[in-house]
């Protein structure tokens, strides 16, 4: 119903500016849409995969004929590097707000204090924002020109393990019991692995036997593996923001025995199903590995653009290109139902956004919707799991393309 | 106060504020004015990091953790208490402050690589506990109402202006220490920490006053950037970068001048931001790769920066006034002075002994020194004559013995409270600041015993003319002979007034004729009533100049006595001075 | 297991990482402590070095496909020997541009603000190393796919009850330090320019009056300095992911073990880092595994404040 009134509006409004021959014609520049990532230090290859994402996204737009509530505008990307430090994602995102002309909105920055950083200066500017960082924060402090795109880690959290212990009985026929954490220090983590390490597993029957944290860079791996095979535990949550550490874990427990899914090991951060991943580590040691992710390309998906992988010119798409695909085809979206490129209004029509199908393919759970606060609502979690040197979906069953493999004891 | 261009810096800092101000004033892009409030955020740290390691020479890897400090005391204080940072920068200061003061006494017992190396532990220790206790990523909630009064500006040139403010603070800061008694001692004891000491100066409390102004301005400039940037994690604000981004805008600029920091941040923060800018994403790295080359560069080619190779180039160097008058015209009383046989005992050691890991350097040695007498302590290399100087003027405690100076018991008290109640010594090597003039060379010894800086700078003047030196009081130190170098240690040393005077090997390395002057300088001095005891390893000079030998061997005293008598003594002849010395000694 | 306390495992893993480790970082420790000890150098540089010796391994094992041609256990040991020639010859080359040209023309600079000069020199060459590095290699972390990574030693003494695990690549690493630490102990004890090396260290001045040119020592110095970090590199690399900023992760540990043995005193130094190695796997055991990196920064200081010559040094006064 509210998708048909804002269609009903859009349209008035695309036939009220027809009308305007004046303002046709100044609508006739390209829009902007800002991309703030990492380009440069050692999360350039994450703010890469959501370049693509970026520039397919707007290829697409503009051959389907651009924002056609305001004269079939073409729809243009302004990339700026918000590096490695918070000074410099602040830097990034007042470079883009200072010579802000035509930018309608803009999605990034990958890493939660980037995104905290950069938000800051996009809200002043009331620069309509979307991200795929889930930290909790960023919608917690009353902003009103954000939106996150996946569930916050909070939710995450709750919802994803509640799917893990699901999948694991349906795979082995036993529900698992006990679970040791090792997660690292930064807080995209500790936002995860706080709601559950204090009540989260006690709710769902789950015994934490081990709970470490380590401070980023891990420069061994030794003391928490041995921990892991002195405490016995059913699987292991894993979250770790680097892959060098990941590794380090990976390797350490294949070498203590425990690795190719003898623990079963659920982590949390698609860069632990990128392609890179699998260069850095290996088909073996990643056997078996379940990540947790706040979105990953559906059946629904791939029914809807059918060779997006191939143009994308990567082995597969994670979260960071399909969401921030997914993102500027929100903003296409919210201007068709604003009529305009006014920061307010096109941040309004995106807070209205209430969508199952079009961009609401481009994210797991039936539905996009934001709540008062900006979050996503109508979100779900997916489970990839590595299998024969592949990150496959392996829940919600219905999206599914490959069964779960969980050791049977 | 001792500065020959007191002004001109104060006019300097006017023009920066009214450039600045100008700057900030038109500058109408955002991006633009948030490089104009980073710029004095980094001059300010450059300028807390000059103030401390700049100026006593203690190198410091950890400036970082004073800047974080501050950070996070502004933030957390806004975050968790809704305190406005108006209020919370101040703070920061002060924990800043207090972070220095902690950190300083703990580690100001180390010197050199020692100390920098463990600066550098301190703030990467608070970048774990800080993760640790939960503070990943803080951010400063925003305000909608009232903004101004939490520091958040719709207009982001007030950013820029608060941020100038804090830097021309910093820099009164500076310029007041640079220009003062503080500023002066921390430099004496950069040059060497011991002779400062003897002269009077209390070295740890000079460098703990300047940490806890450095550790100041360094919070001060950290809880401002928190304002700035809005969120603040341990990786930014206690990283090793913070800490080499303070070292190498000072370095780059020029250390120990108040505007080293300034130049090196003005020119190396904007050039990073636009090279990160424009060529970020096509070379990421790029603009480390130029700043590191620039800094081998200028390391390469102008080792002390780029504000001294200025200053160089364009203020002319101040040479010596063309008609100096040299040494020899120094006077003597028409009377040669004679010491009376029962003057007063001015010093007294007694039966001092010291061992240095087993090795007994100085063993029961006794002697006595009268008011206005000239006493030579002689031996060979190694007989503990350095020793008991050291042992005379605090460096050194005695395991056993006592000192009394005038009566009253001394041993055991610090070197600058020795050189206060009347000791001064002079060093072999005379260590200099080459570019000051003569008058803050000297003026280093003045302060013990002066309240204000006019009176000490008073009482430099006044030493420099009884050594002959007056006519050059305000030449550069670089100027002068190898000899008048010697002069000025020793108006150095009498600056503070001393009764006593300790002087080690004063004539080392002169020529005959320089010689002849020095010692003539030395017997003005007695006769204007100083009492003198001076150690030498040969007494060939000596013999004419003092009233009386002491001989020291092994740490012991070997003989007491009238030169002739000492002299012709042949258990000092065969034990000390060697079979060959004994025609030229009876002689 | 009744018989075993609870946590002998984990002790005992603890001991045999801690030995494992510290030997590596014991390499690196004496790399350092070579150059800190002759020359009075504090080398920020010095984990970019390793750093490069990592990609080196990279380009012999991965770039030319030697593991693929010979296996990678020999490919590996072929990188570590070359490692140490090239690596020398650029440090040679650094020092001779670079570093030995400060303070050459300028007599009137103090032993000191030479020091300081080097010292500031090192951050920049550590900058421009780390960032062309990055320009070169790219930011994604790599690693050598080397089977021995993720094999261990099994070494099983208590009927099974209680196991420990020596990994392969570690141990592989290990001997290799000790191996080419012993060989610098030969070097600098056993011969003529050994002899020279710690003349020039002892006192620069009587070195040059007894005929030693100290500058050509230095040189020497820093080429050893370099290479040896560049084979604890190669070594390193076989069990570490690494991108072009490694060296952070890896330069405080070394100063902390080097200060551990004692500035100044450069075999002390493997010692340094063999104790890092292990304070590092044992604060594990009784505090949360977050507060590793603080329990090194916490016996640094300690060590500093209490000991400052170190546990094996000699004399403070000299620093």
């Amino acid at each position: 119903m509210i998708g048909l009134r804002c269609l009903q509006r859009a349209l008035i409004l695309a036939g009220g500016l027809a009308t305007l021959p004046l303002a046709g014609a100044a609508l006739a520049e390209d829009l902007k849409i800002a991309l703030i990532a990492p380009v440069s230090g050692p999360m350039a290859r994450q703010g890469d995969l959501m370049r693509k994402g970026a520039e397919l996204a707007i290829e697409d737009i503009n051959a389907a004929g651009g924002i056609k509530a305001l004269g079939g505008a073409k729809l243009a990307l302004v990339v700026e590097d918000a590096g490695d430090k918070v000074e410099t994602a602040k830097n990034a995102a007042q470079r883009l707000v200072a010579n802000r002309a035509g930018v309608v909105a803009g999605t990034g920055s990958w890493s939660s204090s980037l995104t905290l950083a950069v938000t800051e200066v996009t809200e002043r500017a009331e620069l309509p924002w979307l991200t795929l960082s889930y930290a909790d924060q960023i919608t917690d402090r009353g902003f009103k020109y954000v939106v996150q795109t996946v569930p916050v880690a909070s939710q995450l959290a709750l919802n994803s393990m509640p799917t893990v212990l699901d999948m694991a009985q349906a795979a082995s026929g036993k529900r698992p019991t006990k679970v040791a954490i090792i997660s690292d220090s930064t807080a995209a983590s500790q936002a995860f692995v706080k709601p559950l390490r204090e009540g989260g597993f006690e709710k769902l029957g789950v015994t934490v036997v081990a709970d470490e944290v380590f401070t980023p860079p891990l420069t061994d791996a030794t003391a928490m593996v041995q921990k892991l095979r002195a405490t016995k535990p059913d699987f292991m949550l894993f979250y770790s923001t680097s892959f060098p550490d990941a590794k380090l874990v990976l390797t350490k427990m294949n070498e203590f025995g425990l690795g190719k899914g003898k623990l079963p090991a659920v982590t949390v951060g698609v860069q632990l199903a990128s392609p890179e991943m699998l260069k850095a580590v290996g088909p073996e040691l990643l056997e078996g590995l379940i990540v947790v992710a706040p979105n990953w390309p559906s059946k629904a998906q791939e029914a809807a653009l059918p060779g997006l992988t191939k143009r994308s010119g990567e082995p597969w798409l994670g979260q960071d290109t399909i969401s921030t695909y997914g993102d500027v085809w929100l903003v296409k979206d919210a201007l068709e139902r604003a009529g305009s490129a006014d920061g307010a209004k096109v941040m309004a029509a995106l807070r209205a956004t209430n969508r199952a199908d079009g961009p609401a393919d481009y994210y797991l759970g039936d539905h996009v919707a934001f709540d008062d606060k900006g979050r996503r609502i109508g979100g779900a979690v997916g489970l990839v799991q590595w299998q024969g040197g592949m990150p496959y979906l392996i829940w919600p069953k219905e999206d599914a393309v490959r069964t779960p493999l969980w050791p049977k004891s | 106060m001792f500065s020959q261009r007191p002004r001109l810096a104060y006019i300097a800092i006017c023009a920066l504020v009214a450039a600045y101000g100008c700057a900030i004033l038109f500058t109408t892009n955002s991006y633009y004015q948030l490089m104009l409030a980073l710029v004095p955020v980094w001059a300010v740290m450059g300028l807390a990091w000059n103030l401390f390691s700049g100026y006593s020479g203690l190198v410091s890897f950890g400036h970082a953790a004073f800047f974080g400090i501050g950070a996070y005391t502004t933030t957390l204080l806004f975050a968790k208490a809704g305190v406005t940072p108006w209020i919370g920068i101040p703070l920061a200061a002060v924990t800043g402050s207090l972070a220095g003061i902690i950190i300083g006494a703990i580690t100001f017992r180390l010197r050199g690589h020692y100390f920098a190396l463990a600066m550098l532990a301190y703030p990467l220790a608070m970048l774990y506990v800080f993760e640790w206790a939960g503070f990943q990523e803080v951010s400063l909630p925003m305000k909608r109402e009232n903004a101004a009064l939490y520091m958040q500006f719709s207009d982001p040139r007030w950013n820029a202006l608060i941020g100038l403010g804090l830097l021309v603070l910093a820099l009164l800061v500076s310029l007041k220490v640079e220009r003062s008694r503080f500023g002066m001692s921390l430099l004496a004891i950069k040059q060497n920490e011991i002779a400062a000491q003897v002269a009077g100066i209390d070295a740890f409390r000079w460098k703990l006053k300047a940490i806890a102004l450095s550790g100041a301005l360094a919070g001060a400039a950290g809880g401002f950037y928190a304002v700035i940037l809005l969120v603040v994690t341990p990786n930014t604000v206690f990283g090793l970068a913070t800490s080499a981004q303070a070292l190498i805008v000072t370095m780059f600029g020029g250390v120990g001048t108040l505007w080293g920091p300034v130049v090196g941040a003005f020119l190396l923060v904007p050039a990073s931001e636009i090279l990160h800018a424009e060529l970020g994403g096509k070379l990421p790295g790029i603009q480390g790769v130029v700043f590191g080359i620039a800094i081998i560069l200028v390391m390469m080619k102008m080792p002390q920066g780029i504000a001294w190779a200025v200053r160089d180039r364009f203020l002319p160097r101040r040479g010596r006034p063309a008609q100096a008058v040299s040494a020899s015209a120094v006077e003597r009383l028409a009377t040669p002075f004679v010491l009376p046989p029962h003057a007063a005992i001015m010093l007294e050691a007694e039966g001092i002994c010291r061992s240095f890991g087993g090795v007994r350097a100085v063993a029961d040695v006794s002697f006595q020194v009268r008011t206005q007498e000239i006493l030579g302590i002689i031996g060979p290399n190694g007989a503990g004559k350095t020793t008991l100087f050291n042992v005379l003027n605090g460096l050194v405690t005695p395991d056993r013995g006592a000192i009394r100076l005038s009566g009253r018991d001394i041993t055991g008290l610090p070197p600058s409270r020795i050189c206060a109640l009347g000791v001064g010594r002079t060093f072999q090597v005379a260590r200099v600041f080459a570019r000051m003039s003569l008058v803050e060379n000297v003026v280093v010894g003045a302060f013990v015993g002066t309240a204000t800086d006019a009176e000490a700078a008073e009482r430099a003047r006044e030493a420099l003319g009884r050594v002959g030196l007056g006519a050059l009081a305000e030449a550069p130190a670089e100027a002068l002979t190898n000899c008048e170098l010697r002069q000025l240690e020793v108006a150095r040393a009498l600056a503070s007034r001393p009764r006593l005077l300790l002087m080690d090997e004063p004539f080392a390395g002169l020529d005959a004729g320089e010689v002849r002057a020095f010692m003539s300088l030395i017997r003005t001095l007695r006769d204007d009533g100083l009492t003198i005891v001076i150690i030498e390893h040969t007494m060939h000079a000596m013999v004419k100049l003092v009233d009386r030998f002491v001989v020291l061997d092994h740490g012991s005293v070997i003989a007491d006595g009238a030169p002739q008598d000492v002299v012709r003594d042949r258990t000092v002849i065969t034990a000390y001075l060697g079979e060959k010395w004994v025609p030229d000694a009876v002689a | 297991m009744p018989f075993s306390p609870p946590g002998l495992e984990a002790v005992l893993q603890a001991v045999a990482t801690g030995l494992l480790v510290g030997s590596t970082y014991g390499l690196m420790c004496v790399a350092l402590g070579l150059i800190f000890g002759i020359m009075r150098l504090i080398n920020f540089a010095q984990g970019d070095f390793l750093m490069l010796g990592m990609y080196f391994a990279l380009a012999i094992l991965s770039g030319l496909g030697l593991s693929s041609l010979i296996g990678s256990l020999p490919a590996l040991i072929l990188a570590a020997l070359a490692a140490v020639p090239v690596f020398f010859a650029i440090g040679w080359l650094m020092h001779l541009a670079l570093l030995g040209r400060i303070g050459r023309d300028r007599p009137g600079m103090t032993e000191g603000e030479v020091h300081q000069t080097q010292l500031i020199m090192t951050l920049g060459i550590s900058l421009v190393l780390s960032n062309g590095g990055l320009m070169v290699f790219g930011s994604t972390p790599v690693s050598l796919n080397t089977p021995l990574a993720s094999q261990a030693v099994v070494l099983d003494s208590f009927g099974g009850d209680i196991l420990v695990f020596l990994n392969e690549a570690r141990i592989l690493a290990a001997v290799a330090a000790l191996a080419a630490s012993c060989g610098l102990y030969a070097l600098l004890h056993r011969t003529d320019l050994g002899k020279k090396l710690r003349a020039a260290a002892d006192n620069p001045l009587a070195a040059t009056y007894m005929g030693i040119d100290v500058a050509r020592c230095h040189r020497v110095t820093f080429g050893l300095g370099f290479g040896l970090t560049a084979l604890a590199g190669t070594m390193v690399a076989t069990y570490y992911p690494f991108q072009p900023y490694v060296g952070l992760d890896f330069i405080i540990v070394m100063y902390a073990g080097v200060v551990l043995g004692g500035l100044g005193s450069i075999m002390g130094s493997f010692w340094g880092g063999l104790v890092i190695g292990l304070v590092q796997q044992m604060s594990t055991l009784v505090l949360p595994m977050q507060l590793q990196g603080t329990t090194v920064f916490v016996v640094f200081l300690l060590i500093m404040l209490v000991r400052p010559q170190g546990l094996f040094g000699r004399s403070v006064e000299r620093a």
